[in-house]
């Protein structure tokens, strides 16, 4: 009898705890979409803004730090915003911004690439800026156009340009160009591969090539590379379904350019197994005498790289190619990535939210960019040029001279660019051929 | 025995489910429905979001005819197979030898053993990446050192070897965790079975082979069922150290499911993927249970 009594009485203790086990369940399902929802807190006047981001504190990205300052800043001047941030790599974080959204459950504030803003603004999952910029001319002027262009969906602002890309610069070795006797970067295609394979015939890795992540070929070679075989036109066609396909001659040829350059050796034989920081090691000590990688990378190498590769470094571009549609001085750039605004904010919470916004992406952050050796999104007004890395002045003055072609990564559909980034691996280790890779970018493209 | 179950109070129906419920309660929450919601979002093309369109079967047709799945499952019982030679072969052989009156020092070679398999799938990877690193990796070295050099591969970069290359890791990992289980099973052989044998003049050889064996089959047949579940959900390992890669040379099944719903943002079509998985685990555990299942030794 006493035994039933306990046992019963364990029981009772079980249901209890279960009860208690699935209420947290039901609470932490609810709670989710109340922090990104409209309900704010009611028991403290603290306003509470979750935020998903790139900017890891390892990164020595000039950019990165730049923003992670004024964050900083804006902690300090706002104490009564609590803000939760979960800063991922960029890779991760791109997947995992997705997964949100398939979920419906978006952070408060957080970092939108171009190629998903279509869908984000389909699903209702970002809050379109026009008003709240509209109400802050000075915020809105300071902005680079063709920035805001980049995030402008069915005429509708989606997110706050982050920065002025350009994603496809060459860093190379000018002493080992030198020492190999090649005196001048080359600006022809032919000239081009002719210094490959002098630098080959040198002992060194002419291209350092760190694709194990799947994007760096394609954002940082082929966006380039494919503009000018087919000219920026054709990828207006491509992006508005006027008619073009990626089985057109043009991409083709700039798809076989690419294997041609890996059937001759111009990468390094792992180029699939490291990633693009190891690209840049390889650099760094003098292994390779060349590296494609957006700008972000001056940054970077100006706080990584040892200081003759400092000095001895300077940037190009792409050459022209013999028959291409491009034009030879145009690189692939764009602002990429925004700040975006969870659609289902209001109050306090969307003021706090608008602020964070507007404190990453204005003139203060573009000023502590440049200092950084980083281009943002607006123009920056005042800030202390002696702090400026050299190989950042030679950037701003190249750049002054280039237009701008897109980037296929930010501009393109997400199915598009997987069956891209995978072929692409595939290519550069001859496990198959351009025309085929071509047919399947096309296949995904129309799927 | 009779007295002690008169003795004990029988507990009543109610008791017994309650005690059963928290479990199943969990189980349905983080299996059942998952698995419902997966075959549910398997019959629509999905982006995510709100709009959903309804095409019945198509996903399903569409997987079938799909090369890229097969190349991926194709992955799949290649890793299973080596797994199955390697992780049981290597443990059973480790097992025995452990047993060995001569073997000093036992409770340390089971702890280091089973060490990796206490270490997460993401430490491995990254571990193993840099054992096959081109320039800096130990292995390479080590051909170097041993003037090998003919035989250093880009491990990870061909796509001929790539797919051996990542099932190293797992083997290495796993051995462990069979190696105890195959432990126990051997301990639990009554050991006058063994004198008997060395009386009758059976050496080492011939007592694993005639007895061990025989009698932890029962057990073999778990582990194998074990190995094919395990392997067919294989991802961690190879997400780190290749990604699928190059192209996609070592994506299994699991990857291309990832892929198609996280890059793609095909989670119809993804979710397709996952329940073609689960049909050729099943039908794999099936048929290995009906290929083994005559052996049996009567007791």
């Amino acid at each position: 009898m006493r035994k039933a009594k306990a046992s019963k009485l364990a029981l009772g203790a079980l249901i209890i705890a279960m009860a208690a086990l699935s209420a947290c369940g039901k609470e932490e399902n609810a709670g989710a979409p109340q922090t990104g929802g409209s309900s704010a807190a009611s028991s403290a006047p603290k306003i509470k803004l979750s935020m998903a981001d790139r900017l890891l504190e390892t990164s020595t990205d000039g950019a990165v730090v730049a923003r992670r300052k004024m964050l900083e800043e804006f902690k300090a001047e706002h104490p009564n915003v609590e803000i939760t941030q979960e800063s991922l790599q960029d890779s991760t974080y791109k997947t995992k911004i997705k997964t949100l959204a398939a979920g419906n459950d978006m952070p408060d504030v957080f970092e939108l690439i171009g190629s998903d803003a279509q869908m984000f603004l389909d699903n209702k999952l970002v809050l379109p800026l026009d008003d709240i910029m509209n109400q802050d001319p000075e915020w809105k002027n300071g902005f680079i156009p063709s920035t805001l262009n980049d995030f402008t969906v069915n005429g509708k602002l989606v997110g706050a340009p982050m920065q002025m890309l350009s994603t496809s610069l060459i860093f190379y070795n000018k002493a080992i160009f030198d020492k190999v006797g090649i005196t001048k970067f080359p600006s022809t295609w032919k000239e081009f591969t002719d210094a490959v394979e002098t630098l080959k015939a040198n002992g060194y890795t002419p291209i350092a090539l760190g694709n194990k992540e799947k994007w760096v070929a394609e954002s940082c070679i082929l966006s380039e590379l494919g503009d000018r075989y087919t000219g920026t036109d054709w990828f207006n066609s491509i992006k508005n379904r006027q008619g073009a396909k990626f089985t057109d001659a043009p991409f083709v040829g700039a798809l076989k350019a690419l294997q041609d350059l890996s059937k001759m050796g111009a990468f390094n034989s792992d180029m699939n197994s490291i990633d693009n920081n190891q690209q840049r090691t390889l650099y760094y000590n003098e292994k390779a005498a060349m590296f494609f990688e957006g700008d972000w990378a001056i940054s970077s190498l100006n706080s990584e790289a040892p200081q003759n590769i400092k000095d001895n470094t300077h940037l190009a571009i792409l050459p022209s190619v013999e028959g291409g549609a491009g034009k030879a001085n145009v690189v692939s750039g764009g602002a990429a990535w925004s700040y975006a605004i969870n659609a289902n904010l209001t109050g306090d919470k969307l003021q706090a939210a608008v602020d964070l916004v507007k404190k990453l992406t204005g003139v203060e952050e573009a000023n502590m960019a440049a200092e950084n050796n980083a281009v943002a999104a607006t123009v920056p007004t005042d800030y202390d040029k002696s702090k400026v890395a050299p190989l950042f002045n030679e950037y701003l003055a190249m750049f002054k001279d280039l237009e701008i072609s897109p980037i296929y990564d930010a501009q393109l559909t997400p199915a598009v660019i997987d069956t891209m980034n995978n072929g692409l691996q595939d290519l550069l280790i001859g496990g198959t051929t351009p025309e085929q890779l071509a047919k399947d970018i096309q296949d995904a493209y129309e799927s | 025995m009779n007295r002690l179950e008169k003795t004990l109070p029988r507990p009543k129906s109610t008791t017994i489910y309650g005690y059963l419920l928290p479990g199943t309660l969990i189980y349905v929450f983080i299996v059942l429905i998952p698995l419902g919601l997966s075959i549910y979002f398997s019959f629509f093309k999905w982006s995510g979001g709100l709009s959903k369109a309804f095409i019945g079967l198509r996903n399903y047709g569409d997987l079938i005819q799909d090369a890229k799945f097969w190349f991926s499952f194709r992955n799949n019982m290649i890793i299973t197979v080596l797994s199955i030679i390697g992780q049981l072969g290597i443990a059973f052989v480790l097992a025995v030898i452990l047993q060995a009156k001569w073997v000093r020092f036992r409770e340390f070679h089971r702890t280091v053993l089973f060490l990796p398999v206490v270490l997460p799938a993401v430490v491995v990877g990254f571990i193993w990446n840099l054992i096959f690193s081109q320039d800096y990796g130990i292995l390479n070295g080590l051909l170097r050192s041993l003037h090998l050099s003919s035989w250093i591969r880009p491990w990870l970069d061909d796509p001929h070897i790539v797919i051996y290359s990542v099932t190293v890791p797992i083997v290495w990992q796993w051995v462990g965790l069979y190696l105890i289980i195959f432990m126990a099973a051997i301990q639990s052989i009554p050991s006058d079975i063994y004198e008997g044998a060395e009386i009758d003049g059976a050496t080492g050889f011939r007592k694993v082979i005639f007895i061990t064996l025989p009698l932890m089959m029962d057990t073999l047949k778990v582990a194998v069922m074990l190995c094919i579940a395990g392997n067919m959900k294989i991802f961690d390992n190879i997400y780190v150290m290749t990604g699928g890669g190059p192209g996609m040379s070592s994506t299994v099944m699991a990857q291309y499911a990832y892929r198609t719903s996280f890059n793609q943002f095909k989670l119809g079509y993804g979710s397709a993927i996952s329940i073609g998985m689960i049909v050729l685990s099943l039908t794999l555990i099936l048929l290995s249970r009906r290929l083994m299942g005559g052996r049996t030794v009567e007791r």
